[in-house]
């Protein structure tokens, strides 16, 4: 306390400046009409940056965050798209605000993130941040936001591993769009961006550009969710089909979160798909 | 009440007088506007060299504030009579005679007219640098800030060291 009376003593003269100094920028600004205006302009103008930098600063920290919510929210956009396209398709006379309504949607979307992944192996594959505690079932299809990614192959608690269609064993079962013509879509080129399409028969009248969608046979991937075009067709001789050249609209190697597709009725249709190959 | 007290009080009523009832007119040639006589700060610079730091603070700030009540610009002219009466100290300590200050009254009489007119001219133009800086409050009118230091300064100066030779003061 002594201590802290002597520095005030000290110091009294700075003080006393200091303070009548303050009261005079004061009285400046309050009873000054041009300076007062000076000071509230470049008062607003700094606090107004400094609100900006703060801002920006907070931002950043919600990232993660604002990511997790526009995800679920693009998961809900995905699956009501997805079964409003069911809907039209399979069962033209339900209103489809009824099938809204009816809270057990067909598919149903889980957005999860990508750990970690491979591109450029004969191989590929990919790692969810979600597993069996979100859900997740061996079989699911997995589709990004322009397209799809491939099917959950083994799962753990917490992660799940995804053969990628970039992958020697992948088969998808494709359609090619308004010709209903069917095929298999696999990889044998190495380009992460060119797949191939067989099994189509040589009869069916398709030309290059043609829009290639999945088929909705596969219990993995609702139908009509969009692959890429024809950019080229082979004849092989001797054979009864194409072997097409399919071009990716979308990139593999930059996808950073997926949804998988949660079918409801996935045991169903496999029991009678089962049935049928009896 | 010592003569030194006595004679700062008469002073400081008279230097204080003549700056808001003749000085405040302002001295405008034309479009020339540059030119504002403003001396009293000497008021401060001639307060006693024994006297408290603090209470030369505060007399600055009176002083200041009462021009500002006659200029209508409310802290304007308390923020540099502020200023100066706090700068005071270091630049009489720097300007120290070698013998010291014997008689303690900071005057052409005790200390020579040239000691008196650089020591009037610095705390002059520092008074006047910072009272225009407060009036401007904005270094975007530094040339205007500039102009009417240097030409206040001169023609305030001339007037300072013209009243001192004339009433030549002791104290």
């Amino acid at each position: 306390m002594r201590n802290l009376l002597y520095l005030i003593f000290r110091f009294s003269a700075f003080l006393a400046f200091l303070v009548l100094e303050l009261i005079c920028f004061y009285l400046i600004v309050n009873y000054n009409k041009s300076q007062g205006e000076i000071w509230a302009h470049s008062s607003n103008l700094f606090v107004g940056s400094i609100n900006a930098r703060s801002q920006k600063v907070e931002d950043f920290f919600e990232l993660n965050q604002k990511n997790d919510s526009l995800l679920l929210e693009n998961a809900r956009l995905l699956e009501t798209i997805l079964n409003f396209r069911m809907t039209s398709e399979n069962n033209a006379f339900q209103d489809f605000e009824e099938t809204l309504q009816d809270s057990t949607l067909d598919y149903q979307l889980i957005p999860a993130n990508v750990v970690s992944k491979t591109i450029h192996l004969r191989n590929n594959y990919l790692t969810l941040s979600k597993g069996k505690k979100d859900g997740l079932k061996v079989g699911m299809g997995v589709l990004g936001k322009n397209g799809v990614i491939g099917i959950i192959k083994s799962l753990s608690d917490n992660y799940a591993t995804v053969l990628l269609i970039l992958n020697g064993q992948s088969r998808t079962s494709v359609k090619i769009l308004n010709k209903e013509y069917h095929g298999n879509l696999v990889w044998e080129s190495s380009d992460p961006r060119l797949m191939n399409l067989k099994d189509v028969p040589r009869h069916a009248n398709i030309s290059k550009g043609d829009t290639i969608v999945t088929s909705g046979y596969s219990i993995s991937y609702p139908a009509n969710v969009h692959l890429g075009t024809i950019d080229a067709i082979n004849y092989i001789k001797g054979s009864n089909s194409y072997d097409i050249d399919v071009r990716l609209d979308y990139d593999l190697s930059n996808i950073s979160y997926a949804y998988v597709v949660a079918f409801q009725k996935k045991e169903e249709k496999e029991t009678v798909v089962e049935l049928q190959d009896e | 009440m010592n003569k030194q007290v006595t004679r700062n009080i008469i002073r400081a009523v008279f230097i204080l007088a003549i700056q808001v009832i003749l000085l405040k007119r302002n001295l405008t040639l034309g479009e020339f506007n540059y030119v504002h006589l403003t001396v009293y700060s000497v008021i401060i610079a001639m307060f006693p060299y024994n006297w408290n730091r603090t209470l030369i603070i505060f007399l600055g700030f009176a002083t200041g504030l009462f021009v500002d009540i006659f200029y209508d610009s409310i802290g304007v002219h308390a923020g540099a009579t502020t200023f100066i009466a706090y700068v005071r100290y270091y630049i009489l300590n720097w300007m120290s005679p070698t013998e010291g200050y014997k008689k303690d009254s900071l005057t052409a009489y005790q200390l020579g007219v040239p000691w008196f007119f650089t020591y009037v001219a610095i705390i002059i133009f520092l008074h006047l640098i910072f009272l225009y800086s407060l009036e401007a409050f904005s270094f975007v009118y530094l040339k205007e800030i500039i102009l009417r230091t240097v030409f206040s300064f001169i023609a305030s100066l001339f007037l300072v060291m013209f009243g001192s030779l004339i009433f030549n003061p002791k104290y």
